[in-house]
């Protein structure tokens, strides 16, 4: 193709490539096209006119791949957005938990401070009131305001609103957390829980494991070294969790999985995931039984016991 | 599968478009929105960035009628395309009943289409659902921009790349004209639709 032509087609791509928002396509063809006006620049009278507008065609095409890489993942979105969010992402059948489910894909969308608005409104109601709690502090620690999720804990304890036992499970949420912050910041422990310090923990807990210390898992991420001749991750979202023992929903068309564990099976290579956080860790395959009846009959549902987080 | 309120007699279908960043997935929801208004049930809902790229996703219900006595509502979806918002594309796949991916023609964009697709292979998987299986249209979108000058792979090229194994319907488009958006639905929605009849049994 003649020079010319071809600079003109480069040019024209580039175009056409930054109206369609395809900023790194437009940028080489710009380069490409400079370089071949550098090359022939003897044969092209307005070559310095030309390479000019080109580089700064160059530049406002960085400034904005830089523009888009450096957008925050999340932001507030509308109301509307929000509505959408709450309603349409709580997948539960249980319909009573509908409403926590919702403030929680607000939280999974970035929308925190919606989903603080909510969890507060589901404190009121026993059954979801610890759940809640423990999401707000986790709300304000995704938001990095480490400060408002210890004066939230802080109020609680100076109310009585919150029974001492769910205190003593928030404490020890928030200090973990805090703690693995490395933030030095030292909670005051409610009563209860400061006279049954040293105790040891419920029997059915895990070896070396606090109950009360479990974050609520939402999937994991299981790594078999041997599944079907190859390191393979099977990551499953959590059914239900009761302390530390998490249910699994396995489709019965996860041969390779299903194959690979039984009853006792430790799986050394778990993968924890929390709504502000992932923990590697070990668990242990405590049952595994098929499911006889209702819309997931022929599904698995298999009892992991995490060991170490 | 479908959401099925037994006592409201209505039954809510998830569709999602997915595909590359700016393969114009937003732009066949707005076109859809213009040309379905008859079954358009609400207002276009988006959730994009300053950059008007799409941050979570675009939104937007639509009622398809009765069938054997249950309404049926649609709930069009659109994804983040980009890369980084791997873990919303994922949130919003979820408990999805039917699928279009849509492909940029562009040359340049070639690698980017593969990508995608095993993108949403990988996260369908992680959800217990296959590729092969659930209801699926591929779109070869921006046929039009070959008219322009830039370099477009032939329709023949796109299927060996992508549906030589999936076999699926397919249909060239050009969204941003409005062609090829209605026919991409209209399968999309038939297909849903008879492997939902086949799950209930009906």
């Amino acid at each position: 193709m003649d020079v010319k032509k071809e600079i003109k087609s480069l040019l024209n791509q580039a175009e056409v490539y930054k109206s369609q928002g395809l900023v790194k396509e437009a940028g080489d063809k710009y380069i490409r096209a400079a370089k071949l006006i550098q090359k022939n620049a003897k044969n092209i009278g307005n070559h310095k006119s030309l390479l000019q507008s080109i580089s700064k065609q160059i530049r406002l095409v960085k400034e904005s791949i830089r523009k888009q890489e450096e957008e925050p993942a999340d932001r507030e979105m509308s109301e509307q957005v929000q509505e959408i969010i709450r309603t349409k992402f709580a997948f539960s059948q249980d319909e009573k938990r509908l409403e926590i489910d919702g403030a929680i894909a607000l939280a999974k969308f970035g929308q925190y401070a919606r989903a603080l608005d909510e969890f507060k409104k589901i404190l009121g109601k026993e059954d979801f009131r610890l759940e809640a709690a423990k999401n707000i502090i986790r709300c304000h620690i995704a938001r990095d305001v480490p400060d408002d999720a210890v004066r939230q804990y802080n109020n609680w304890l100076s109310e009585t609103f919150l029974p001492g036992e769910q205190l003593g499970q928030i404490h020890r949420l928030l200090q973990d957390i805090l703690k693995k912050k490395g933030i030095d910041t030292l909670l005051s422990a409610p009563e209860e829980i400061a006279e049954t310090e040293g105790e040891s923990s419920p029997a059915e807990t895990a070896p070396g494991l606090n109950e009360n210390e479990i974050l609520d898992i939402s999937s994991v991420g299981i790594t078999i070294p041997e599944a079907e001749d190859r390191s393979r991750t099977y990551e499953y979202d959590v059914s239900f969790q009761s302390g530390s023992i998490i249910n699994l929903l396995i489709s019965d068309r996860d041969h390779s999985f299903l194959k690979s564990i039984k009853k006792g099976t430790v799986l050394e290579q778990t993968q924890f995931y929390s709504p502000i956080a992932m923990f590697e860790g070990k668990s242990l395959v405590v049952s595994v039984s098929r499911i006889e009846s209702g819309p997931k009959t022929g599904h698995y549902s298999v009892d992991i016991q995490i060991q170490s987080i | 599968m479908a959401n099925i309120n037994l006592k409201a007699r209505e039954i809510e279908v998830k569709i999602v478009y997915y595909g590359p960043g700016r393969c114009g997935k937003t732009t066949n929801l707005e076109q859809i929105f213009k040309a379905f208004r008859k079954q358009v049930t609400g207002q276009m809902v988006s959730a994009d960035t300053e950059g008007d790229r799409t941050l979570y996703f675009d939104f937007l219900p639509m009622g398809l009628g009765k069938i054997k006595g249950y309404e049926v509502r649609v709930q069009l979806y659109t994804v983040p395309g980009q890369v980084k918002y791997a873990s919303t594309r994922k949130m919003v796949l979820r408990e999805v009943d039917g699928l279009v991916f849509v492909a940029d023609s562009l040359e340049v964009r070639r690698e980017k289409n593969m990508l995608s697709l095993k993108d949403l292979h990988m996260n369908l998987k992680d959800y217990g659902l296959t590729i092969f299986k659930v209801p699926l249209i591929l779109q070869y979108n921006k046929r039009d921009l070959g008219e322009q000058g830039l370099p477009v792979m032939p329709v023949s090229l796109m299927e060996r790349d992508l549906n030589r194994q999936l076999k699926v319907p397919s249909f060239p488009a050009s969204a941003i004209k409005g062609e090829g958006v209605a026919p991409t639905l209209k399968a999309c929605l038939k297909l849903t639709l008879q492997s939902l009849k086949k799950q209930l049994g009906w």
